[in-house]
């Protein structure tokens, strides 16, 4: 795994993801206000909501058992994976179980997790993955780069190019037509179908309810036609009610996409009668842990709470610049970043919680109101608690300690500074830093490798002041 | 019923999950909120004109008619020389079952495939979201999933006296049906996505035609 710094490099200057990011977040950001300002009593739904997580994850081991008893009594066989390759093998046994030959998936970033296609696939299953953003995916051999919008990054001129190539349609860059194109594709797929895997929003703890949104209605396919339906959820997923599945629903949609509602909310309670329905016979729940206990040791329990939405992402200055696969795993931007870590382990993603600028955005729209620069914040903490501080940097922040709480220091030491950058500078502007003997700058060249340093301004704030006031007796 | 030979897996969880809960800083949720959400109590007219804004705005059509004999003829209208996949004639209402029987018509018991040949999907509605605009379809003997979702036109013939303001109100009104049947679709206009530059495209994968026909 490369860098956060050398996945970023790679894609700061790609004009066209810029052009594409920011059409799309724009957009979102817009229809998401919009939309959530229609909602009355927006703010009681958001505090309600919010309570309804707390409270799962508050005794989430009762409220499992009880979901576990719920599922089991609607006829549904559940499974509790510890890791996400466990999950993988569970999914496989079923499959050999039925001889099954081809696995259709609906749209789920958990199964993106744990790399379920790969090990799918590797056993010889064929897969297909039916939401459309999902299906390009698949077929240009790509990764998602948004939660909601997976190929946010995509212009539809390559859209027509990668169906063009690998469908053997006429090339077009009509959206209708391409959308066409995959119904069409998409559609013997699923009348031919013997298994389907979706994740799920929600599970109700209450009914042992499944809920899965989706606008297209592959997921409706994918949990229909099949005569096996399997549900992979990690198991923060739960609401304790179906009243706070409608508090959720309420929100997530317009936090999401800005539609008061998903086109196709599917409530699923188990297996069908098969000999006269069209519906699964065998529905089966897998429940994964997969790092998930261990965030819920850690001080960043709460984003257990999240529920995808992706407002954060499309009002975060840091996704808007990078894009989703910069962030190196599934969930990109400020929930990635702190879910990576989370998950997968500190020390391989540590770079991930400094990839924010605290501007407090993403708390601002997160529909469960979820503290996420605070959990940043304790995270950097972490970080540089664990961490082997070089001398030189121990010495110097000891020194920038004693400077800036001694205000006549602090005073000289400006005037000295100031001098020193203005005449090192040209026309304000310092494009890197000396590195000769004489002037060991070097250690500031971090800073000008990705942007020039503007120097400071000549009269300080502290100078206008006292300007000011003499200039007012 | 853990048949997949992780039997430990659970007891290994619930054992992390508690030792978890002794470190976790878990925020506790803001004090004094209301149990519930109360919503305003509206006349019949009043949630249908919600109704009907909601289904405007997702570009569902929709027909209002006075009588029995009108829903039945307006339906007609539609679907008269189309082939249909549709509910049992006795699931929907105003009996709209009558006017299907010169009609080349399809049910949840023909070949999946023969299903798929359907122009027209035909569906009665459990209930209908006033404030989403939505249509609930609680599946049961007779009220079949495909016929809502296969088609690349989706017929709903709404009772005027089953529409609810809220989900929330539907739930709590219908627990039993709810929970008793193996899936509830709740459809909220048509098939949509915007996977491509974010550009609206109806009818990607289920009906990109919903009509609602209101009867009284």
């Amino acid at each position: 795994m490369s860098s956060f710094s050398a996945r970023v490099k790679r894609v700061i200057n790609d004009n066209e993801l810029h052009i594409a990011l920011s059409r799309a977040t724009a957009q979102l950001r817009s229809s998401r206000s919009a939309s959530l300002s229609s909602l009355e009593n927006a703010d009681l739904i958001r505090d309600m909501a919010r309570r309804a997580k707390l409270n799962i994850l508050h005794d989430l081991d009762e409220h499992l058992l009880k979901f576990e008893q719920r599922l089991i009594d609607n006829g549904v066989q559940v499974h509790w994976a510890e890791k996400g390759t466990d999950a993988c093998e569970i999914v496989i046994k079923i499959a050999q179980k039925h001889r099954i030959k081809k696995v259709l998936k609906s749209k789920s970033m958990v199964t993106e997790e744990i790399h379920l296609n790969d090990a799918l696939i590797k056993t010889g299953l064929n897969v297909v993955e039916t939401d459309l953003g999902e299906y390009i995916v698949q077929l240009a051999d790509d990764r998602p780069s948004h939660i909601i919008t997976p190929i946010i990054h995509m212009t539809r001129e390559k859209v027509g190019e990668i169906m063009h190539r690998s469908l053997n349609v006429p090339y077009t860059n009509d959206i209708p037509k391409l959308a066409r194109y995959a119904r069409e594709e998409l559609r013997k797929e699923f009348l031919n179908a013997d298994m389907g895997i979706t994740g799920a929003n929600f599970g109700v703890v209450e009914t042992g309810t499944i809920c899965l949104v989706t606008n297209e209605g592959n997921g409706r396919m994918v949990t229909t036609l099949p005569k096996i339906h399997i549900v992979l959820m990690g198991l923060e997923k739960l609401v304790p009610t179906l009243a706070d599945l409608d508090l959720m629903l309420k929100i997530l949609a317009r936090s999401a996409t800005g539609q008061k509602l998903t086109s196709y909310t599917t409530l699923i309670h188990g297996p069908g009668d098969r000999e006269d329905s069209v519906s699964p016979e065998e529905v089966h729940v897998i429940l994964l842990d997969n790092g998930r206990t261990s965030i819920l040791g850690s001080e960043q329990a709460e984003i257990l709470g999240c529920i995808r939405c992706g407002a954060c992402l499309n009002v975060c200055p840091v996704y808007k610049s990078i894009g989703g696969h910069a962030y190196g795993d599934v969930y990109a931007g400020p929930i990635g970043s702190i879910v990576t870590p989370g998950l997968k382990g500190l020390a391989e993603w540590k770079d991930l919680p400094f990839a924010s600028t605290l501007c407090y955005a993403c708390n601002e729209v997160c529909p469960v109101r979820l503290d996420i620069p605070e959990m940043l914040l304790s995270l950097r903490k972490k970080i540089i608690r664990e961490e082997k501080i070089p001398l030189g940097l121990k010495l110097g922040m000891k020194g920038f300690g004693i400077i800036t709480s001694h205000p006549k220091l602090y005073k000289i030491m400006r005037k000295i500074s100031s001098l020193f950058l203005s005449l090192i500078s040209k026309d304000g502007w310092i494009k890197s830093f000396p590195t000769k003997w004489w002037i060991p700058t070097g250690f500031l060249n971090g800073w000008t490798q990705v942007r020039d340093f503007k120097i400071p301004a000549r009269k300080s704030f502290q100078d206008m002041w006292i300007e000011r006031k003499k200039s007012h007796e | 019923m853990n048949s997949s030979g992780f039997a430990d897996s659970k007891s290994a969880i619930l054992s992390r999950i508690k030792q978890s809960k002794l470190s976790a800083k878990l925020p506790n949720a803001e004090p004094g909120l209301p149990e519930r959400i109360e919503y305003p109590s509206l006349n019949e007219e009043e949630l249908l004109s919600r109704f009907l804004e909601e289904l405007k705005a997702l570009e569902v059509d929709c027909y209002i008619e006075s009588s029995p004999e009108n829903v039945r003829r307006r339906i007609k209208s539609f679907i008269h020389g189309k082939s249909i996949l549709s509910w049992d004639a006795q699931c929907l209402p105003y009996d709209t079952g009558a006017i299907l029987e010169k009609e080349k018509v399809f049910y949840e018991s023909d070949e999946i495939n023969i299903q798929a040949q359907a122009e027209i999907g035909l569906t009665g509605c459990d209930a209908a979201i006033a404030e989403t605009g939505s249509l609930a379809l609680i599946q049961k003997k007779g009220q079949s999933r495909t016929a809502s979702l296969l088609p690349f036109v989706h017929i709903a013939v709404v009772k005027k006296n089953a529409i609810y303001l809220s989900m929330g109100e539907f739930y709590a009104k219908n627990g039993k049906d709810i929970t008793g049947a193996p899936c509830i679709n709740i459809v909220t206009g048509p098939s949509r996505t915007a996977d491509i530059e974010l550009t609206l495209t109806l009818g990607v994968h289920g009906p990109g035609k919903v009509i609602v026909v209101i009867g009284p």
